[in-house]
């Protein structure tokens, strides 16, 4: 046996461990045969690089997959940063730096871009009365469409709810509008969800870029287009013009002055008397907003209400106006006596009977002042009476159980379906006497009023002709079978203090007539009936 | 009968010993003795066959099992993940002689959850002794 001391092996094993130790795992080392001390340290130690070796390996190989995972979850990270999860399309971070990314090239000789912006318009109905899951396959669906009406250097982006905006590169005023108006187009086929199909439109704006703008400015170029888009009824394309900007600044200072308004007794109501037409005794008032502006004075509802439904205000407007008409309720029932028949009406939006709560506020506020329910009536405009949209189903069931009279306004204007006469839980109808106007000569007006008439009586309604300005027409109203009427021959719109003096009375009069009317006549206030009604006659 | 394969046996097959160019396996006096060729490298197909030649061998019943590996140069760290599945040896008896054999032996034994009792030794009669105190409990 070699001495251990001078055995060569153990020179070896020594540049074996320095090997090893080096970072080469697969050194090995050839046990002697004669399998002594030195061999079994020699084969422990092969025995030992294989384990290191093994664990590295397997140590490297998870480094790799985690790796490859790390830089997944960054690239999805990177996905989710940019882009819209629901539709694919780029996000407002990715649009501004595709629009950036546009200016630039604007810098260096292409032509400055033009941005689109698009805003669906009545998506919440949509949301409220088939559910948000549907409402989003919507807004899947209209992602699709703008995919398919833009060139391949455009970018699509979600900015969020139902907005949406395009850049176009490097593109001139003709051919944005070109891409603008496919948009509209596509957009206003209806959605098929779930074998129903759901009428979809857009309001869209245009920004046709100058050299030098910067892509914030033409963002919000093109959402100011596109709300004159919207103010221009909807459903059309409206190109960014400078005076634009002068009508939205006045729209923001006024969405401002608008969320102050109620808290500094800004709002208030005039009430109009309803009529029996046989005997012209009031049975009843209709509520209608005013906004006493203190720059611009009396405001008509027409010249805000867009505005607080738009920007959610609406909800705290209708409740005011709720909490104020029960409130001058309890005082005109405080002094009238129980067999005087009468009703105050107060006009609601589409959008206030959506919103949850609406049955359970109007009562509680009822029970709070002590006004039974039977003494309120709401107004509700034809035009958001359907069918087929469960929300409002319930709620006007709801507020009928309440014992509150629920009546449609504006009947027979705007299309209102003959199936809300039927189907839906309301007691009245009101009918615009200028409607029956409009029917040719005398005796087809007669024929045409009667059909109005008849046919809600048929269902059981009671129905009120709004807008008679003279005795005449009161005549022939009263002629061709109208109970109820409304309008400036009976009295025009006067504060809560004078119409209780023609409650008293019984008739309004002449009081009523010669109360304070609105700056600017009466039927201007032609807007919407949002939680506010317009006065009533066509004339002033 | 004595077959030299190079192939794993068939089920049917029926032994008393089996051998290829790395190892031999018989059973003698109920007692499984496996015996590896001198000079080999035990690597994970090798191992596999050896264990299939001491399932078939005693496919009947579970055996108490001598291994011999005095001269085995080296085992792969892939055969000794072979020495974890329970096969037909209800005991195992490792049996060397060299300081090589115990390094090598100890690295088998250091394999986590042996399959069943397993012990290294120098003395095959100490190695069948402990065999049958194992077997007898």
């Amino acid at each position: 046996m070699t001495d251990p001391v001078e055995d060569p092996r153990l020179n070896q094993l020594v540049d074996l461990i320095v090997e090893l130790a080096s970072g080469d795992l697969a050194a090995r080392m050839t046990p002697s045969p004669a399998r002594d001390t030195i061999d079994a340290v020699i084969t422990g130690i092969n025995l030992l690089a294989d384990e290191l070796n093994a664990v590295y390996q397997h140590l490297e190989a998870r480094v790799r997959e985690r790796t490859v995972e790390l830089a997944q979850a960054q690239e999805s990270l990177q996905r989710l940063a940019l882009c819209d999860a629901l539709t694919g399309l780029a996000n407002r971070s990715l649009l501004a730096d595709r629009i950036g990314q546009a200016v630039a090239r604007a810098e260096r000789g292409a032509l400055p871009p033009a941005v689109i912006l698009i805003d669906l318009d009545e998506f919440k109905v949509i949301n409220d009365s088939l559910g948000h899951s549907a409402g989003d396959a919507v807004l899947v669906e209209i992602a699709d469409r703008l995919r398919g009406v833009v060139r391949e250097t455009d970018t699509i982006g979600r900015l969020g709810g139902d907005e949406f905006a395009i850049v176009l590169p490097d593109t001139a005023e003709g051919e944005a509008m070109r891409v603008a108006r496919r948009a509209l187009l596509a957009l206003q086929v209806p959605v098929s969800i779930g074998g129903r199909e759901a009428a979809v439109s857009a309001s869209i704006g245009l920004r046709i870029g100058l050299r030098g703008q910067d892509g914030e400015t033409l963002l919000r170029d093109a959402d100011i287009a596109m709300y004159r888009a919207k103010a221009q009824g909807k459903s059309n394309v409206q190109v960014f013009e400078p005076s634009m900007h002068h009508a939205a600044q006045r729209r923001m200072e006024l969405l401002g002055e608008l969320s102050e308004a109620i808290d500094r007794e800004e709002l208030c109501l005039l009430y109009q008397p309803i009529v029996r037409l046989i005997d012209g005794r009031i049975v009843g008032a209709e509520a209608l907003l005013r906004w006493e502006h203190t720059r611009e004075g009396t405001m008509l509802p027409g010249a805000f209400l867009t505005l607080a439904e738009e920007s959610g205000l609406i909800s705290d407007v209708g409740r005011w106006i709720i909490v104020s008409a029960v409130r001058t309720a309890r005082d005109w029932l405080a002094e009238l006596t129980d067999d005087v028949p009468f009703r105050l009406h107060v006009n609601v939006s589409a959008g206030e009977l959506r919103r949850s709560g609406f049955a359970e506020f109007l009562r509680t506020t009822l029970v709070e002042h002590a006004v039974p329910a039977s003494r309120m009536a709401l107004e509700v405009p034809a035009t958001a009476l359907r069918t087929d949209e469960p929300v409002i189903l319930h709620v006007l069931a709801e507020l009928r159980e309440l014992g509150v009279g629920i009546e449609i306004d504006d009947f027979g204007a705007g299309g209102s379906p003959l199936a809300a006469l039927r189907d839906l839980p309301v007691d009245g109808v009101k009918i615009d006497r200028a409607m029956i106007d409009r029917v040719g000569d005398a005796p087809a007006r007669q024929r045409f009023a009667r059909a109005m008439l008849d046919l809600a009586g048929a269902v059981g309604l009671a129905a009120v002709i709004q807008g008679i300005e003279t005795a005449e027409q009161r005549a022939e109203m009263q002629s061709w079978g109208a109970v109820m009427g409304q309008g400036y021959f009976f009295g025009r719109p006067v504060p809560e203090a004078r119409l209780i003096e023609i409650a008293r009375t019984g008739t309004p009069g002449p009081i009523g007539r010669a109360a304070t009317a609105p700056p600017g006549g009466s039927a201007a206030d032609s807007g919407e009936k949002i939680g506010c009604g317009r006065e009533d006659s066509s004339s002033a | 009968m004595r077959y030299r394969w190079n192939r794993m046996p068939d089920d049917n097959e029926v032994m008393t010993t089996a051998a290829n160019d790395d190892v031999t396996v018989a059973v003698v006096d109920d007692v499984i003795r496996l015996r590896w060729t001198e000079g080999v490298i035990i690597s994970e197909p090798a191992a596999r066959i050896a264990a299939a030649y001491v399932n078939q061998l005693s496919s009947d019943r579970r055996r108490p099992m001598v291994v011999d590996m005095s001269l085995t140069a080296a085992v792969t760290r892939q055969a000794r993940t072979v020495f974890l599945e329970p096969g037909a040896a209800s005991c195992i008896a490792l049996l060397g002689r060299s300081p090589v054999d115990r390094v090598i032996a100890n690295f088998v034994l250091g394999v986590s959850n042996l399959p069943c009792p397993t012990r290294f030794f120098t003395s095959e009669t100490a190695a069948l002794e402990w065999l049958s105190s194992v077997a007898t409990g």
